[in-house]
């Protein structure tokens, strides 16, 4: 017969574990509860529309695979963190956007190091007048269960054929770059393949060709000001028009697909 | 006059001095030395929109290397593909040469052709030269087996081998119409103005707030979803450059970070800031330099001269 120290550190062990045991069944099935709820809100907000306002799927297509002739991008498959940021963007007042710093103080001895501080130029805006309508309309929980239910579905994107000329400058631009002028290569943050990186860096492969052009134009007009420190800006002003029709050519010449499925929100 | 007058205006002249000495020392009291010290940074201010005012390289100054499409079609061309293949994916195409997680390119940025980011076109018609580090002077082979033993904390390959001349190749088909022997424009790294002591406590909110997004919070670099290689590469940890490496210089990282960092905004950070953000990559944890033994390594202080 064990000792008594024993059979208690072995009750204690035993009672812990059924303790840790059920603790973990029940989150998982919390978190399992607010994947469906989540899922069954962008569902139906992307199918039924908002207060009157159009339904996502009008344009962007019933699974989100988007709209060529309407220049509606593709939002199935993309990072939820993506849309999300995107969503928060359209519904962001141009007007108010930026921030107001306040003018330097003079007493040196309470501020001695003022440090630019980066993270001011993130709230940013893009100017789509649909979108701007539509996304004023959704709260922060609607927002991220739309973008949840969108990065969940799967799309299938087939090659859009182009000339060879056009598809071998538009490789040279997404995979050199144009080192003398300082642009870097796309292929350097969104990857050779064109399949983006995290929620900064979104997929530019599976996207038409008008709307990654529309995209550039847009960056360089200031319709869309809202990357990370201005990265996506600094090169999209440098960019040609012939530069944005090759590159956008050899992302639309990548076929790509993904059966879709969701991870954790 | 007599010694009573005499001592009167000595007394006056003396409490006259005192008065003044004493005004001046209250005026000096009055204004705290701290209060009156203009700051040592000069005050930058974001608005919120043209915020970044890139430098604008005239791109006619620069040296520009051959089309990747005018390779030629014969055995020189095989080897000139091969050897860019090597660059821009050493992980696989040279693994068996390399100790950590980082390619060619990771450093030589846009397949080794962007100036002042170390381009070879500006390398190759250096060589042979004289290196203080090896205190020799060492051929271009030699150059690339440095690469591969610090830089790539790897195995150097013999100047033999066929990963050796495929990247000599592609050196040379990139420095196509490069003179030999002169110091291009865009060669290397910029250089540095005198700045104040590099300080990592200034640098790791430089870090946090430029850096971070793609090299991580922890500076160990993004891996690709499928985990294989990296999307941004490790600026410090295992899978990052050695001890003995030349961008451990402080000096060194700092003249590379000014120039090509972040991606597209070279030359936007301040001389200071690149000093300082290189000098917080300089204090993390990273694989030793292979000319120092474990023991010496334990040992001693930090190898690398600030």
């Amino acid at each position: 017969m064990p000792s008594k120290p024993v059979l208690f550190t072995a009750a204690a062990l035993i009672a812990a574990g059924v303790i840790f045991g059920v603790i973990f069944w029940l989150t998982s099935r919390a978190n399992d509860t607010t994947t469906f709820a989540l899922l069954h809100t962008g569902k139906t907000i992307a199918e039924n529309g908002r207060d009157g306002q159009p339904a996502c799927v009008q344009c962007h297509g019933g699974n989100g695979e988007g709209n060529r002739a309407m220049g509606a991008p593709r939002l199935a498959g993309m990072p939820a963190g993506y849309l999300e940021k995107q969503l928060h963007d359209f519904a962001r007042n141009p007007l108010k956007a930026g921030v107001t710093l306040d003018p330097i103080a003079h007493d040196y001895n309470k501020t001695p190091k003022i440090q630019v501080d980066l993270t001011a130029l993130t709230p940013g805006v893009r100017r789509v007048d649909a979108m701007n309508a539509i996304s004023a309309t959704l709260n922060a929980q609607e927002v991220k269960a739309v973008a949840f239910y969108f990065s969940s579905l799967g799309y299938n994107f087939t090659a859009i054929p182009s000339d060879p000329e056009t598809l071998a400058r538009g490789e040279d631009l997404a995979l050199r770059g144009k080192p003398e002028y300082g642009i870097p290569a796309c292929a350097s943050c969104h990857g050779a393949d064109g399949k983006g990186y995290g929620n900064h860096f979104p997929p530019i492969a599976g996207q038409a060709p008008e709307y990654i052009v529309q995209q550039l134009n847009q960056w360089q007009t200031g319709a869309r000001d809202n990357d990370q420190m201005a990265l996506m800006r600094n090169i999209a002003e440098q960019l040609t028009d012939g530069d944005k029709i090759n590159v956008a050519a050899y992302f639309a010449n990548i076929a790509v697909s993904s059966t879709g499925g969701v991870s954790s929100p | 006059m007599n010694s009573f007058s005499k001592s009167v205006i000595l007394s006056a002249v003396s409490i006259l001095c005192t008065l003044h000495v004493a005004k001046a020392e209250k005026l000096g009291g009055e204004l705290d030395s701290l209060e009156v010290r203009p700051t040592l940074v000069k005050p930058q201010l974001s608005l919120p929109t043209k915020l970044t005012e890139v430098h604008v390289a005239s791109p006619g100054e620069f040296f520009v290397p051959p089309n990747v499409a005018d390779i030629p079609n014969d055995k020189y061309g095989d080897m000139v593909r091969m050897g860019r293949e090597i660059f821009v994916n050493t992980q696989i195409s040279a693994g068996r040469y390399v100790g950590n997680a980082l390619n060619c390119q990771s450093c030589h940025l846009q397949e080794g052709r962007k100036p002042y980011a170390m381009p070879i076109w500006g390398a190759f018609g250096m060589y042979p030269m004289f290196r203080n580090k090896t205190r020799s002077v060492v051929t271009y082979e030699q150059r690339i087996q440095d690469c591969f033993r610090f830089s790539l904390n790897g195995i150097p390959p013999s100047v033999d081998s066929p990963e050796m001349q495929a990247l000599v190749a592609y050196s040379h088909w990139l420095s196509r119409g490069a003179p030999i022997g002169v110091e291009l424009p865009g060669r290397s790294l910029p250089g540095l103005m005198r700045t104040e002591d590099p300080s990592p406590q200034r640098g790791e909110i430089v870090y946090t707030t430029r850096c971070a997004m793609c090299h991580g919070e922890l500076g160990l670099g993004k891996k690709t979803a499928d985990g294989t290689q990296y999307a941004f590469p490790p600026l410090w940890g295992p899978d990052s450059f050695n001890k003995g490496a030349g961008i451990f210089r402080v000096r060194t990282a700092a003249q590379y970070i000014k120039a090509n960092m972040p991606l597209g905004q070279g030359f936007t950070i301040s001389d200071q800031e690149a000093l300082d953000v290189a000098a917080y990559i300089w204090i993390q944890d990273r694989p030793k330099d292979p000319r120092v033994g474990y023991i010496l390594d334990f040992l001693l202080p930090r190898t690398g001269a600030p």
